[in-house]
């Protein structure tokens, strides 16, 4: 089956089985390696992608699924005035430590913002529910992104 | 080799669905988990007959592929439908999960589908044959199990829009966020000219099907407060009678004690 999709930005098509995870065509075909596999079952987050606007975990998405849609990895996302400020906001506090769910974060924190500018602390944290870190505590990540979020004025 | 199809409308999707075998793919979350296998998905969510949200005086209606996100940005959905979708796993789940898919799971705990069940609402579905449209309560025949033929897509929700406005809505789990659900309980009642209108209860726990007993919240309708404190004793007596979970990630004895738990504290929140 062919499968057309928007891939950062560009007109991809994808010629293999509708059934192949994304997260596995994006690590392995397209060298995306920002996405990460943690669970393989939607718990943690790392392997997020930005799925027609949405943040969404690549690990619950076959080929087929993504097929006429818009797919965001933090490879295309790195290139936007967005996140240096969240890349900014992020080293400000040691908001990274091993990095593993550090994508998937920075990913959820773009959605979470573009819907919602200026988040509470609980807004914040709702918002990054679905990735779980196991270094930092996630105090330094929420500060990381009020701090984007104050920094960044007027960029969401 | 064509291991999926990505139909662009139910009409297309009905026919690809009669002729292959085929397994409908909604938000996939579920899918995806049992385990990695190529087969061959129909991929339902470029069907614009499946996204809608309607109302009319009477009811609601909800597109089969309505993700849980869309149903929380509503401003159509009920309060208690979108206070059960917000318990929904995190975020990210939320945006690909959909209410179709929920149903069609068959959890005995599937949360969105817990509500369709207390709010007594129909599920309409078609294939190429015709359409019938069937009560929630009729479509599920045990655990995973569903009154569902091969050829047969659940097309849409068709909630009654009388009886939403006081409402009560728990979910037990282990945590805050990404939580599966231990035990649910919802209670619906309406006191109209100082007596029960409406009350409904159902109930979440490891016991094939989920628990909806209209024919025991009957005793409740047509009394007082008064009276129905006065039946309070019976009422509960009898869903301790009717609710017999076995052992899931809880022990059945648990899931049987925070039932009633909450049964009894719905009732004296309406000051029964």
């Amino acid at each position: 089956m062919l499968i057309r999709f928007t891939l950062n930005g560009e007109d991809t098509v994808y010629e293999g089985s509708a059934s192949d995870r994304l997260l596995d065509v994006l690590r392995n075909k397209y060298r995306l390696c920002g996405v990460k596999c943690g669970c393989g079952e939607g718990e943690c987050g790392a392997c997020c992608v930005i799925l027609d606007g949405r943040l969404a975990n690549s690990c619950l998405a076959a080929m087929g699924r993504v097929e006429g849609l818009d797919v965001v990895t933090i490879e295309g996302y790195r290139t936007t005035e967005r996140f240096k400020v969240l890349d900014r906001a992020f080293a400000s506090v040691a908001a990274v430590q091993c990095g593993y769910c550090t994508p998937g974060i920075v990913l959820a924190s773009e959605c979470l913002l573009a819907v919602n500018p200026h988040p509470t602390r609980e807004e914040i944290r709702l918002g990054i529910s679905g990735n779980l870190c196991r270094c930092t505590g996630y105090n330094a990540i929420v500060r990381a992104i009020e701090i984007a979020a104050w920094e960044g004025d007027g960029l969401w | 080799m064509v291991d999926g199809y990505t139909p662009r409308s139910l009409s297309e999707a009905l026919s690809l669905l009669s002729s292959h075998g085929l397994t409908p793919y909604a938000g996939g979350t579920d899918l995806m988990t049992k385990g990695y296998r190529h087969e061959g998905y129909l991929f339902l969510h470029r069907i614009p007959e499946l996204r809608h949200i309607t109302e009319t005086r009477s009811e609601l209606r909800f597109g089969a592929c309505c993700t849980f996100t869309e149903i929380l940005e509503s401003k159509t959905a009920p309060a208690i439908l979108k206070e059960a979708v917000s318990r929904i796993a995190s975020p990210s789940i939320r945006n690909l999960g959909t209410i179709g898919g929920n149903i069609a799971n068959g959890s005995d705990k599937a949360d969105s589908a817990f509500i369709f069940f207390v709010t007594d609402s129909s599920v309409r579905i078609a294939s190429c044959r015709g359409e019938r449209t069937v009560p929630i309560k009729d479509l599920y025949l045990g655990r995973n199990k569903l009154a569902l033929e091969r050829d047969e897509l659940i097309v849409e929700v068709i909630m009654p829009k009388r009886w939403l406005g006081n409402y009560r809505y728990e979910k037990i789990g282990a945590r805050k966020s990404l939580a599966i659900s231990l035990v649910l309980f919802a209670g619906l009642m309406s006191i109209e000219d100082g007596k029960i209108a409406h009350c409904a209860t159902s109930y979440g726990v490891d016991s094939g099907v989920i628990v909806r007993r209209s024919d025991i919240d009957e005793i409740m309708i047509g009394l007082t407060v008064e009276e129905a404190r006065a039946a309070k004793d019976s009422y509960i007596k009898a869903y301790d009678g009717a609710i017999s979970p076995g052992r899931g990630r809880v022990s059945a004895e648990y899931s049987k004690v925070v039932c009633m738990n909450l049964l009894a504290d719905f009732l004296s929140s309406m000051g029964i």
